[in-house]
């Protein structure tokens, strides 16, 4: 997290250059190689892979019994702490049960090497019912849209807060919180237990939720 | 937010340049680069830094005051109490007379090999 909060100078418009990753793995590299990102407070953690997972979509498994049918999802949760899976392209997201836990060691190399195993045995990442079933673009656009207009925006408006639809790619959905919303300190537990919630009980084949809100550059946070 | 100690800066300018001077904003105090190198002319490498000793609410790299500057690609090296140093590598951005680019990034997180 930034944790400055800059502010342009008179008359000036801060914009952001993007961050290049230094420490990527070159995707030409014939060896599987996997890099894991514990989060800051050990909640999740991240793994990066020179390998694609899971090309054009994503997927949430929410639990053991949502992974029926996906083998990598189905070695993941075989392992003892895994909570949820988060699949897209390149990229794992896990949660662990125990988060009085903050070493991600042992359980990340489990990981790793049960992701080694999956792309060794060429099975897909996801169950051919799960792809079969996928709404177009603009379905899932709309049912997002629906959501925010209908609940997700006269939820935080009340704390001078928005949040808007900036595209959907396959299934993953990108975001952006503005207003009070915009460098709130709780944005991330209204992002994490209000708007998920809301957008995969609506859609439920909504993959990745993306956040792109900049809120280190918020002007108007709630708490200012 | 840690004392941010010193900055230095690298600058590769890409198609378009600007005759300068290079400037940042630290906390709104617009400032000219230390031990300044090298040039901002079209494919030109320029090199600077700031012994700050303060804490960079705000650190940007300021546009030009006429005229486009399209840079290429920026490396940062903070220098920051308490935290190893740290390099932090920004891609392609264009600045204009009303923008300025944000600097400041926090020390990367922890990653490892599994």
């Amino acid at each position: 997290m930034n944790t400055t909060n800059p502010r342009p100078a008179e008359g000036r418009r801060m914009i952001q250059a993007p961050v290049l990753s230094g420490d990527a793995y070159p995707e030409a590299s014939d060896e599987v190689k996997i890099k894991a990102q514990p989060v800051p407070g050990g909640e999740s953690c991240v793994f990066r892979l020179n390998r694609k997972l899971l090309a054009g979509h994503s997927w949430f498994f929410p639990s053991f019994e949502s992974a029926a049918g996906s083998p990598l999802a189905e070695a993941l949760f075989c392992l003892d702490d895994v909570e949820t899976v988060l699949v897209m392209e390149s990229m794992l997201t896990v949660t662990r049960k125990d988060k009085t836990l903050v070493d991600w060691k042992p359980l990340a190399r489990d990981i790793g090497q049960a992701l080694r195993r999956h792309l060794e045995g060429g099975a897909p990442a996801l169950a051919e019912r799960i792809l079969q079933g996928m709404p177009s673009e603009e379905g899932i656009r709309e049912g997002i849209q629906k959501v925010i207009d209908i609940e997700v925006n006269p939820g935080v408006a009340g704390h001078g807060g928005s949040v808007t639809l900036l595209g959907v790619r396959g299934n993953t959905v990108t975001i952006q919180m503005g207003g009070g919303c915009q460098g709130c300190s709780a944005a991330d537990l209204t992002l994490k237990q209000g708007i998920h919630t809301a957008f995969r009980k609506a859609v439920p084949f909504v993959g990745a939720i993306l956040d792109e809100t900049d809120h280190s550059a918020g002007l108007n946070p709630y708490f200012s | 937010m840690p004392k941010l100690n010193r900055f230095n800066i690298k600058i590769e300018t890409g198609d378009s340049g600007t005759p300068g001077p290079v400037q940042f904003n630290i906390n709104h105090h617009v400032l000219p680069f230390e031990n300044a190198e090298g040039g901002t002319g079209p494919g030109e490498v320029f090199t600077g830094g700031f012994e700050i000793n303060s804490f960079a609410h705000t650190l940007a790299l300021v546009g030009p005051s006429a005229g486009r500057w399209h840079i290429r690609r920026m490396t940062v090296d903070f220098d920051c109490e308490s935290t190893p140093p740290y390099s932090v590598n920004f891609g392609e951005v264009t600045l204009d007379d009303s923008t300025e680019v944000n600097l400041w990034q926090d020390s990367p997180i922890p990653a490892f090999d599994v």
